[in-house]
């Protein structure tokens, strides 16, 4: 047994951080999703607005959080090493490729292709900002591990899949390339997740928590919509697809935000302290 | 080159707390805010048990996380070794706080005191520019730039010392120069054996743990060489 | 801008000088920083360095003091009760008063008194006076002592704590053999230590600290034995997990390893034979044996092979053996018990005989310590005690012996202290390490005199030993009236008559007799006026409920206030006197004092305003004089603190300043004088500074002997022995005692006259707690637990209960959150860590957090300090369990010395609560 300050949660970023992971996520994997499903004209576009909504929501959420937010513009000062920095520049031009490829689309101009992929290219590093933020996070192992990175990524991606299908199943816009493509994205997460997940063996205490929305995330967020995309694969009536799609991609966003939200505030045990030695006092007996 | 750095003997350490209140004292912390901080630490099983008493607080590492995640430069690494935070530039993203190994940083929300209110000292020290920033043990930068300035060596000379050294009843925390080969935290890495928390990290912490003498039966190897040395004399 | 402390706008920072005395191991010399008249931050009075023996530095307490000046809660003008009637659920319904009022009334109370008489019809004083613990008040109270002295008879006896938070049985005894009030190792050269309990990292202060962790990184070896991992155990080489209150049973075994299982000449014989009374042959009735013609006890000379008295020049003493001599034996009462030849023993075979059956083994099965691990503390001990070594101490060579005993609270008190004092000394004695360098030696006197110098207190006595003051047990001037209510004169012989007898004789006997004064002494009744100050006896004292209770019937209670607190909830009057950095004192520093004091050095302090008097609190100085003045006593008051009630004489042979008797002099004007006084004493009467000079400076001394820390040259210069290892002199005053109180039909004291031994045997002390159980009416297996106690370094002694930073601090510290149990213990019974848990004995209980520990024994429970307040602003919010509340102030738990210890058998359960997190 061992008694003594053990490592315990931080308490520094709450919900409010979180949701700049969970609505950055989605929303930077919607226009990813939306350009990698090929998206075009005002579906597209709106994709491409509400991806960028979602993501100022998120940095908007966690503007209410830092405690001098009349000075939120020095948050641009030090890109040369803090990633927060990056992320606040990507979202600058996230937010003027995102706007100006929606223009595009709406405008059915010839190259909104190439600037919906543009976007997906600025949504993607800015996704790979906010792996990399908690990468950096050396107090937090959770956080800090290798992998975070690459499972930020996957899940945002399939988050963001889960969110564009989500909607455009309601609009009986979806093609089973996307569907396929989701799957895909659900497989990549699934991996990303048990690779993270070797990785944070030795933070029992971060480990432990993360199991509950680890398993959420691998049976109700990817097998559960696994199973359903391939049910709707078999399916021939449109709106049978489109319902098992849309149920498949809720699923998908629901696991995706809920392993987030547990990962920035259960999962994220500090180092606590350790005494590799205990001191010697007096003799050696 | 000059790099402060601090020493804390765990084989004296009696987690008096002295050096907590001491540094509140110098440093104006507000309820809860503990720069320097005395773990309570128990390893083992009844009635093999063994306890210890670690101080803890800001590390000043060679390779700070949080200087590194600051997204304002508000944390900045000195060329002495002092990590700072300019309160001015801080957006209060706590970002430096999760980046920290050690626990060593706070935030305080909004003012707090003692008793509510504030008493008449409280009102006399409250800096409303650290609320709603990161802050954290400055090696008492002020005392060492202000004691270097009048002519005074930081760790010798109190006026230039951080205050829970000078506070420390047990002399368990020491600070000195690790550049100056003679200094008192050179003298004392040389002649015990220490350790550096979580090093894996490869932080590089400026603060140091020394838990047994250097020897092989423990004890002060500066001493028993002297003993030899007079011994080899006769 | 970068890092900075605070927003100073310092237009005007000074450091001031001054002294904090909150504890018993004070003072320690600080200087207070004052911006703008605000007191801002306490730091070690750096100047001091070089003569204070723990690098000037300052304890954790001292830190609380800014935070004590400007406390919100603070009792800032005088205030008055209205509501007549008292208890604790009574709003006593305190209203302001002016400070004329508030001497008003006072002045007229103790006016009347005058008239009236100073002592009730009993004969006890009308005016009591009760004052915090270790003596600590006295370095706040001004010139309050003078006061008392001037008025008379004032009754100090109603206790607080004391006898059974302090270290009773060590207090009396280590006076009565080796000048030691307080018992310590002389830390700087011991190398091996054998701690029982005490807990010098929680209770010796800065010095304390500062010398052990010296001597840890030196290489002493401590062995800590305790049924918990204190601070002191933590901080230890060696844990020794021991079974409450069999202490004794463990020290016994080390003795007879020593004296039954190591060759005899390992032992440190000629101190044995030259400097003890081992040589001393006892009679068939356990009485010395004695010369004829002189009385003087007799030894075997070998080099004759004769009986000679002891004193008689070139004797060699038989350490061991029996012989017939010729003598005579006087028992209790200077009766003639035998004449003739008669059979003699030594003291050290009797000892040896005696410790014959308490083998390790024995021990074992008592102390729940393994006989090996026993065995190998007793022969470390001798391999590291040197015997026949010496050292130069200041160019006088001395026995060097560098190993010592310590016993700490619950252990040197109450049944079963004796036992553990006297074996701890004989552990000394039979190594020589008793008073030598290295050694088991004395700190101070408090009830020898003179109080300033333990040296000049050792005067020749009876058989060869030193004098002591005993309260006289012989027939003519023994008397069952005693001059104070808890009867310490009359009842304990060894708490002698001296300045703090009071205080140590049986200080709860004021309290249970006030209800039920036992067959033969007059009744006890309340005192007509009684004055409290840095006390809280309401919560420190054991049995708090009862003590609150009796409380709640003195008519008339002065209490100096800080804050509201539990027994000035019982007040009529509050007075609110200027606290630790607004008031004005000198007082003695260095020398020996308490714990582990030991200087280099010896002065004075002065404590002076740091910042200006908050709202309309007075000067102690101010509030003595003026109760002075209105009794028509200044004249008396004067010229106590003319004959340095004040703490230093005001006239000698080479100086005077006294001050006119005649007129009332301000507290300037005294303190002024003192402090001339003072600073005449330090250089020889070369440099006389007045006030200003030492509120500039604030301290000065003089070097102080190294030599002087140890008794055993003096006693070798007066050619006296220790009164060790037979204690014929208790046995006959107890007997006297016992035939005392017979004779007056007093039969309530029996069993306590049977601790009179003069070779202290074990007995069951756990079974006097289990006992006491079964008098409740419940049984050991349904109370399986030893609830204990033990002192916080942040909190003992210091009334600081209300400081925000001191609870911050401390909380760090596992224990101050809750009680801590063991980790299986709690297992077992569905604890976990910051659970609510009840903690009972058959009629009351107690809640609070548990503290999920490995470091204590699974039949132990451990509730630090004592918070379990109710009145008392922001502690009563702590909701912390109190060991006080549980324990039952009774007779069966109180031993001869009239002390009793922390400890109660309780319950443990899981009340259900919440669970609040972690300590």
């Amino acid at each position: 047994m061992s008694y003594g300050p053990a490592p315990w949660v931080q308490r520094h970023w709450d919900l409010r951080a979180a949701a700049n992971f969970v609505f950055g996520g989605i929303g930077s994997g919607v226009i990813v999703f939306a350009s990698l499903a090929g998206a075009r004209g005002t579906p597209a576009a709106l994709a491409l607005v509400a991806g960028l909504a979602l993501v100022g929501a998120g940095l908007f959420s966690v503007w209410l959080e830092i405690g001098r937010p009349f000075r939120a513009i020095r948050v641009f000062t030090n890109p040369r090493t803090s990633w927060m920095s990056r992320e606040a520049y990507v979202a600058i031009a996230l937010a003027a490729m995102a706007l100006v490829a929606a223009w595009m689309h709406r405008a059915e101009a010839p190259a909104a292709t190439v600037a919906g992929a543009l976007a997906a290219l600025v949504a993607l590093a800015f996704v790979y900002c906010q792996g990399r933020m908690l990468n950096a996070a050396k107090g937090i192992p959770a956080w800090r591990s290798p992998a975070t990175a690459g499972l930020i990524v996957t899940t945002s991606l399939a988050e963001g899949a889960g969110a564009w299908w989500l909607v455009a199943a309601a609009h009986a816009q979806g093609t089973r390339g996307a569907l396929a493509l989701l799957g895909v994205l659900l497989v990549a997460r699934l991996l990303a997740w048990l690779a993270y997940r070797r990785t944070i063996a030795g933070a029992p205490r971060a480990a432990a928590a993360l199991a509950p929305a680890g398993w959420a995330l691998a049976v109700a967020g990817t097998l559960a919509p696994l199973v359903l995309l391939a049910v709707a694969a078999t399916m021939s009536v449109e709106a049978w697809v489109l319902g098992l799609s849309a149920a498949a991609g809720a699923l998908a966003l629901a696991g995706g935000a809920w392993f987030k939200i547990a990962l920035i505030l259960r999962g994220a045990y500090n180092q606590g302290f350790a005494v590799p030695h205990m001191p010697v006092r007096g003799a050696r007996t | 080159m000059t790099r402060w750095a601090m020493i804390a003997d765990l084989r004296r350490c009696v987690g008096c707390q002295t050096c907590t209140a001491a540094c509140k004292h110098a440093n104006a912390t507000p309820p809860g805010v503990q720069w320097r901080r005395v773990l309570d630490v128990e390893v083992g099983d009844y009635p093999d048990v063994k306890r210890a008493f670690v101080p803890v607080g800001c590390q000043h590492c060679d390779d700070p996380p949080c200087m590194h995640v600051c997204p304002t430069t508000a944390t900045r690494k000195r060329a002495d070794g002092i990590v700072t935070i300019d309160y001015d530039l801080c957006i209060g993203c706590a970002y430096c706080a999760v980046a920290c190994p050690y626990q060593a940083r706070y935030k305080t929300e909004r003012a707090t005191f003692a008793y509510g209110a504030p008493a008449a000292h409280e009102t006399k020290r409250h800096d409303p520019d650290r609320i709603a920033v990161a802050t954290k043990c400055t090696f008492c930068v002020e005392r060492i730039d202000a004691g270097l300035a009048a002519g005074m060596t930081p760790g010798v000379d109190p006026e230039a010392t951080p205050a829970c050294v000078n506070a420390c009843i047990a002399q368990a925390l020491t600070f000195g120069d690790l550049d100056d080969p003679a200094s008192n935290v050179s003298t004392l890495l040389e002649g015990n054996r220490h350790f550096r928390m979580h090093s894996e990290l490869g932080t590089g912490p400026g603060f140091y743990y020394l838990w047994d003498g250097a020897g092989p039966d423990g004890g002060v190897p500066a001493l028993r060489k002297l003993v030899e040395q007079a011994m080899e004399l006769a | 801008m970068p890092d900075r402390p605070g927003a100073v706008a310092a237009t005007a920072s000074t450091r001031v000088p001054t002294y904090c005395y909150q504890c018993v191991a004070g003072p320690d010399l600080l200087t207070v920083k004052v911006v703008d008249g605000v007191a801002t931050e306490v730091e070690p009075n750096f100047c001091a360095a070089e003569v204070h023996p723990g690098g000037g530095k300052v304890c954790v307490k001292a830190y609380g003091l800014v935070q004590k000046t400007y406390h919100p809660n603070r009792v800032l003008t005088p205030m008055v009760r209205t509501n007549p009637r008292k208890g604790r659920d009574e709003d006593p319904g305190f209203v302001p008063i002016s400070w004329e009022d508030a001497y008003s009334l006072i002045a007229a109370k103790l006016n009347a008194i005058r008239a009236e008489g100073l002592a009730d019809a009993s004969g006890y004083p009308r005016v009591a006076a009760t004052f915090g613990g270790g003596g600590t008040p006295q370095s706040y109270m001004g010139t309050f002592p003078a006061f008392l002295s001037a008025w008379g008879p004032v009754d100090m006896g109603f206790g607080s704590g004391q006898g059974v938070k302090c270290y009773h049985s060590e207090h009396l005894y280590g006076e009565f053999w080796h000048r030691a009030f307080i018992v310590a190792p002389d830390t700087p050269r011991t190398d091996y230590l054998i701690s029982c309990g005490a807990n010098v990292e929680a209770s010796g202060g800065v010095v304390g600290v500062w010398r052990h962790a010296n001597a840890r990184v030196r290489g002493m070896k401590r062995v800590q034995v305790e049924p918990h991992l204190s601070i002191t155990g933590a901080c230890s080489a060696e844990w020794v997990p021991i079974k409450p209150k069999t202490d004794a049973a463990f020290l016994f075994a080390l003795l007879h390893v020593l004296v039954h299982e190591m060759p005899r000449k390992r032992l440190d014989l000629p101190f044995l034979a030259k400097r003890t009374a081992s040589a001393y042959l006892v009679g068939p009735n356990g009485y010395y044996l004695r010369d004829r013609a002189t009385l003087k006890p007799l030894v075997w000379d070998e080099a004759r092979g004769v009986a000679v008295a002891h004193d008689t020049p070139g004797v060699v003493e038989a350490l061991e053996g029996r012989h017939e001599v010729d003598a005579v034996e006087i028992g209790p009462d200077e009766a003639l018990l035998a004449q003739g030849r008669l059979p003699g023993t030594t003291a050290f075979t009797l000892t040896a005989e005696h410790l014959a059956p308490y083998s390790p083994e024995w021990a074992e099965a008592v102390c729940e310590v393994p006989a090996a691990r026993i065995r190998k503390i007793a022969r470390e001990y001798l391999d590291h005690a040197r015997v026949g070594e010496t050292i130069e101490i200041e160019g006088v060579t001395l026995p060097f012996r560098p190993v010592a005993v310590s016993l700490g609270k619950t252990v040197n008190n109450g049944w079963g202290g004796y036992e553990c004092c006297w074996a701890r000394t004989m552990l000394a004695v039979l190594v020589g390490a008793l008073e030598v360098p290295g050694g088991t030696i004395g700190t101070t006197v408090r009830l020898n005199r003179p109080q300033s110098d333990r040296l000049k207190s050792v005067k020749a006595g009876p058989d060869g030993f030193m004098a002591y003051p005993l309260n006289t047990t012989d027939k003519a001037r023994w008397s069952p009236k005693p001059n104070i209510r808890n009867a310490y004169r009359t009842m304990v012989p060894l708490a002698a008559d001296g300045p703090w007898s009071q205080a140590l004789g049986p200080t709860h006997f004021s309290w249970m007799f006030l209800d039920e004064t036992p067959k033969g002494l007059p009744r006890v009744m309340p005192p007509d006026v009684w004055f409290v100050y840095r006390t809280n006896p309401a919560i420190s004292f054991w049995d708090t409920a009862e003590v609150q209770k009796r409380m709640a019937r003195f008519p008339f209670v002065v209490a100096f206030a800080f804050t509201r607190d539990e027994t000035n909830h019982f007040a009529d009057v509050l007075l609110p006197d200027a606290t630790d950095l607004e008031s004005l004192q000198l007082i003695r520093i260095g020398g020996t004092k308490f714990v582990e004091q030991f200087w280099d050095h010896q002065g004075f302090a002065l404590r002076q305003p740091a910042v200006a008097t908050q709202g309309d609190a007075r000067d102690f100085t101010d509030i003595a004089s003026e109760l002075a003045d209105r009794c028509g006593l200044t004249r008396e008051y004067v010229t106590a603190i003319n004959r340095g009630v004040a703490g230093v004489p005001l006239k000698s042979a080479a100086w005077n300043v006294e001050l006119d008797a005649g007129r009332r002099q301000s507290r300037e004007e005294i303190w002024d004088a003192v402090c001339k006084a003072a600073s005449a004493e330090v250089t020889d009467g070369r440099e006389m500074h007045g006030l200003d000079w030492w509120k500039e400076k604030g301290f000065l001394t003089r070097p102080y002997p190294q030599l002087d820390w140890y008794l055993l040259p003096t006693l070798v210069e007066h050619g006296l022995r220790f009164e060790l290892p037979y204690q014929e002199r208790l046995k006959r005053v107890g007997a006297e005692l016992g035939a005392r109180l017979h004779e007056h039909d007093m039969h309530w004291w029996d069993r306590q006259l049977e601790e009179y031994q003069a070779l202290p045997a074990w007995k069951d002390f756990p079974g006097v707690w289990e006992a006491a159980l079964r008098e409740q009416g419940g049984e050991p297996e349904a109370f399986p637990f030893w609830l204990l106690t033990a002192r916080s370094m942040q909190y003992a002694w210091g009334g600081n209960v209300g400081m925000q930073l001191i609870k911050e601090v401390a909380d760090n510290i596992a224990g101050h959150r809750g009680v801590i149990v063991n980790g299986a213990t709690a297992r077992r019974l569905g604890i976990a860590d910051g659970d609510e848990i009840e903690i009972a004995t058959p009629h009351r209980s107690t809640r609070g957090l548990a503290v999920v520990r490995e470091g204590i024994r699974p039949d132990t429970l451990l509730a630090i300090g004592q918070f379990d307040h109710w009145a008392t602003p922001y502690a009563k919010d702590f909701g912390l369990a109190s060991l006080n509340s549980l324990a039952t102030m009774s007779l069966a738990l109180t031993d001869a010395t009239g002390s009793g210890a922390d400890v109660v058998r309780v319950s443990l359960r899981r009340a259900g609560g919440a669970r609040r997190g972690p300590r």
